[in-house]
């Protein structure tokens, strides 16, 4: 492949894929026009309309607040449990490992299904709660893969000099395990916020009437409604997954420097 | 010993938390799902007592194999498309210089984190009638004013390549990137010519990262809903949307559970045969390697 | 009498694998200790055990008395080396050194003194507000060597930590290690494969083979006197004979046989009786080369053979000289000047001497062993014990 353009040019069509349909999205949104196929001069009242929409505004909120509770649980519990992969590996732990391997790969109807069938089994209510739920659910794999990636390049043998010197394990975990970990785990939240943010399917089977996030909000205005302003909606959107991913990098650039 | 005990009640205080969120409402919820699909359903939507066959009964709805067939050659040709794309890319970053491959890298990760709703939304402007792509083979007389680029398998097929190319691309450049590119020239040396070298050193070499690309993109195909629900249309339905509309619009829990339960045999068909042969090789790495 | 650092029967298995095989030794307060042997010997093992990071499955491990086999490694008052330093990343040179000592609740001032001594006794006080990634290797070494020191453990164990320099700072942080010991008078604990290092440094040796100790000594009584093969082998370069007894001569010496050779009259390092078979080291600096044969006499034993290798190095030559079926290795130091004399060169047919006193007995003997040497025979020719065991193949197929 030495000399074959092949991949070059494959790279440069498979970015032009990616980002054909976003750009369209962004200048459409600014683009007076109602049906996006002619350009018919700039215009940010699509940007004025947003502004007013209520439900809009609710329903963000509502995501922001489950998204923040979610990767706080989250966090937690997938830190513990890479520490658990990680440092154990007996048949406890194999299990445990395909207990948090697998929800990464099913598919998010059958983990929306399943939770939904859960909660009228349990007879609970649906509602922002067991949104809350769902998501703390799919999140701890994410963050301990994340965690756990960062603990096998971890040179351990800095826990033991601790220990040599006097700390006890708390102590030690304390003074030198967290400080250099702390990096990875914020990185494995960054990535659960993200996740729960966008999350649309799973959020969709067990929410409740009345119980919207900005993904739901999103659906339905794609099905039924307005769609400059999803444009005007998705092109915020996307500024903000800039800034997201963009400290995200920081973040992880930082730790291979130390 | 006094020692391997204290060890046991560390490891079930740490483990715990994790394993019991996770059994609590992933690996029981599983569970119910094939439970419920023997039970009978209720006018109102909820789920009657008792137990009943009726639901494995409506498994044999004439219109289920085709939708089942579809379901499964999408995500083939999915699996396909989207590794034939990645394979190339992969290896173009990995060779790359670090500032490039970091750049790429960026560009890769982005779409991957916007709302995957708005990406799929995107394609519908784009595909509209009135859109550009249109009017462009129109133009190019490529097309005929009268079909619709939208609402069909080809349609749901794009969008699906899309949507799951990132999850193939991280993969296989994780195990480009790992990759002695020393071997190829060695096989040059030998004598093979490049593409030889690429189908019988690069492609082996990347083993692992192929694999997980598969899994993450065929597995999760198989469970579309979202997208032949937005840009597909009533011919192009999918597992996903029969579950879906026997969920919302028909009410039907248990139908939607038996629906359910099949493709999650479905779906653990590949994931247990993964499995099994990475056991049988005897590693005890992951297989997926997560880099966000 | 019980010394100062114990271990007995100190065992540790990992499966099938004994890494530590029921070792028992002793240490004195403020020795230089080694432990030495080759990769997986069991020697880090042992030494992981006495910082509290194994747990052997049988033994104890005693310092100055008292019992810490049970003990958390933070209780010990034993302080490590590590072979890849394990400085912490994220504090500076200054609070790498503190660590113990703020773990110990220790005062703001008696940490500012003790860490300020330790700065000056490694002299990097310019160096204190530095991180880890910013100092050199041997920087990074001397921190890890302050951080430990600092908390006055009792025993010092040092892991292999030499290993990860190059050769000259290496051999200017063994002259450091060397200053620092006799300046501190700690006991040291000292792991390595490298001979060198060991003898240089120790005051004592125990050389480890597959979990167990094969000898414990002085460098110059391992040098010397070694009891087997393999720390003939391992340490420096020797020449393996086997004999058998033809008689005895008086209580110290006897007098052997050896294939190919007169006889040769040794010192007596074991009880022997006559008809037993014996293996000899002789090591190679221990004989005299000339071109004429030596006068003769009772205690020196002399042979004459060909000279099929050699090599000059300015202040001494070695000399391959074939003797019937053997390759007899040579070093001869050059204390007069050379240019005059007419020089042995290859193919010369040579005398080589030595006293009866310079030969060793060993009391264990395996010729797997050979290979551990510089220049071991197969590398430059066949040695007596291969054509041997090939001729007794031929008769015994069991083995």
């Amino acid at each position: 492949m030495k000399h074959s353009r092949l991949p070059l040019l494959t790279t440069l069509l498979v970015l032009i894929f990616f980002y054909l349909p976003i750009v369209v999205l962004v200048v459409n949104s600014f683009n007076a026009s109602r049906f996006g196929g002619t350009w018919e001069g700039f215009s940010l009242k699509w940007y004025a309309q947003l502004w007013s929409q209520d439900e809009i505004w609710q329903s963000l909120r509502n995501t922001l607040f489950i998204a923040f509770g979610a990767t706080a649980v989250a966090t937690v519990f997938g830190t513990t449990a890479a520490f658990a992969l990680h440092r154990f590996s007996s048949r406890l732990q194999r299990f445990h490992y395909t207990l948090i391997y697998t929800p990464l790969v099913v598919p998010e109807i059958l983990m929306g299904m399943s939770l939904l069938l859960l909660f009228v089994a349990l007879g609970a209510q649906l509602g922002l709660f067991t949104i809350f739920l769902a998501h703390v659910t799919f999140c701890i794999s994410y963050v301990a893969m994340v965690v756990l990636a960062r603990l096998q390049d971890f040179d351990f043998s800095i826990v033991e000099a601790a220990q040599d010197l006097g700390a006890g394990w708390w102590t030690a975990a304390w003074r030198v395990l967290l400080p250099l970990l702390a990096p990875g785990i914020a990185a494995g939240a960054l990535l659960a916020f993200t996740l729960s943010i966008d999350d649309f399917v799973i959020s969709f089977f067990v929410a409740g009437p009345g119980s919207t996030t900005l993904p739901i909000r999103i659906y339905s205005m794609i099905k039924h409604g307005s769609p400059p302003l999803i444009n005007a909606l998705s092109t915020l959107l996307l500024l903000v997954t800039f800034v997201l991913v963009w400290l995200s990098q920081r973040l992880t650039e930082e730790k291979n420097q130390t | 010993m006094k020692q391997a005990h204290k060890i046991k009640g560390h490891e079930l205080l740490v483990t715990a938390p994790s394993f019991l969120w996770l059994a609590l409402l992933f690996l029981i919820p599983t569970f119910i799902v094939f439970a419920i699909a023997f039970k009978p359903a209720t006018p109102l939507g909820g789920i009657g007592a008792g137990w009943s066959l009726d639901t494995l009964r409506s498994l044999s709805n004439p219109n289920y194999p085709a939708i089942i067939w579809r379901t499964i050659w999408l995500s083939f040709a999915t699996t396909a498309l989207c590794i034939a794309l990645a394979v190339p890319t992969g290896y173009f970053m990995a060779k790359a210089s670090r500032k490039v491959r970091q750049f790429l890298l960026l560009l890769i990760i982005i779409p991957f984190w916007t709302s995957f709703l708005i990406r799929i939304f995107a394609w519908k402007v784009l595909l509209h009638p009135d859109g550009p792509v249109k009017r462009a083979l129109v133009f190019l007389q490529l097309a005929e004013e009268s079909t619709s680029l939208l609402y069909n398998a080809g349609t749901v097929l794009l969008v699906m390549v899309y949507t799951y190319l990132p999850f193939a691309v991280l993969p296989i450049y994780a195990a480009a990137e790992k990759f002695d590119f020393r071997l190829i020239e060695a096989a040059r040396d030998l004598g093979a010519k490049s593409l030889r070298a690429f189908f019988t050193v690069f492609l082996p070499g990347i083993r692992r990262g192929l694999m997980t690309a598969i899994l993450v993109v065929f597995i999760p195909s198989l469970g579309s809903y979202v997208i032949p629900d937005i840009v597909g249309g009533p011919n192009s339905e999918m597992i996903g949307n029969k579950i879906a509309q026997r969920t919302f619009t028909d009410r039907n829990l248990p139908h939607a559970s038996a629906l359910s339960a099949f493709l999650t045999l479905a779906v653990m068909a590949p994931l247990v045969a993964m499995l099994f042969l990475q056991g049988r090789r005897g590693k005890q790495a992951p297989l997926i390697q997560e880099d966000a | 009498m019980s010394e100062f650092l114990e271990f007995e029967n100190v065992s540790r298995f990992f499966g099938d694998v004994r890494a530590v095989d029921g070792v028992s030794l002793s240490v004195k307060k403020g020795e230089f200790f080694s432990l030495l042997g080759p990769s997986g010997c069991g020697k880090t093992t042992l030494l992981r055990i006495l910082a509290g990071f194994e747990h052997p499955d049988t033994g104890r491990v005693l310092l100055d008395g008292r019992d810490i086999t049970e003990l958390p490694p933070n209780k010990r008052k034993v302080n490590t080396i590590f072979q890849s330093y394990a400085l912490f990343p994220h504090l500076t040179v200054f609070e790498n050194i503190a660590f113990g000592l703020r773990v110990a609740h220790r005062s703001r001032d008696e940490i500012r003194s003790e860490v300020g001594a330790m700065l000056k006794l490694i002299q990097m006080e310019n160096q204190a507000w530095k991180k880890p990634d910013q100092l050199s290797g041997g920087q990074k070494q001397r921190v890890a060597i302050a951080r430990a020191l600092v908390n006055k453990p009792e025993v010092l164990l040092l892991d292999e930590p030499l290993a990860a320099l190059d050769l000259k700072l290496r051999q200017r942080m063994l002259i450091e290690l060397d200053i620092i010991h006799d300046e501190v008078g700690i006991t040291f604990l000292y792991v390595t494969h490298d001979q060198g290092e060991a003898m240089s440094l120790s005051d004592r040796i125990a050389v480890m083979n597959c979990g167990k100790v094969e000898q414990m000594g002085t460098p110059a009584e391992i040098y010397e006197a070694p009891r087997s093969s393999f720390v003939a082998a391992f340490i420096g370069d020797t020449n393996f004979f086997e004999g058998t007894v033809s008689e005895m001569i008086g209580q110290e010496y006897s007098r052997l046989k050896i294939d190919g050779f007169p006889d040769v009259v040794c010192f007596n390092d074991k009880q022997l009786r006559v008809g037993g078979p014996v293996f000899l080291s002789i090591r190679p600096e221990k004989f005299r080369i000339a071109r004429d044969r030596p006068p003769g006499d009772c205690v020196h034993n002399a042979v004459a053979g060909r000279v099929e290798d050699v090599i000059y190095l300015g202040h001494s030559t070695r000399y391959w000289i074939r003797v019937h079926d053997f390759r007899i290795a040579v070093h001869r130091q050059h204390s007069r000047f050379l240019l005059d004399e007419k020089a042995i060169r290859w193919k010369d047919e040579v005398w080589i001497s030595w006293h009866a006193d310079d030969g060793f007995m060993l009391e264990r003997y395996s010729e797997s062993d050979e290979s551990l040497m510089e220049t071991p025979p197969e590398a430059l020719g066949v040695s007596h014990f291969q054509t041997a065991a090939a001729e007794n193949n031929d008769h015994q197929p069991a083995k």
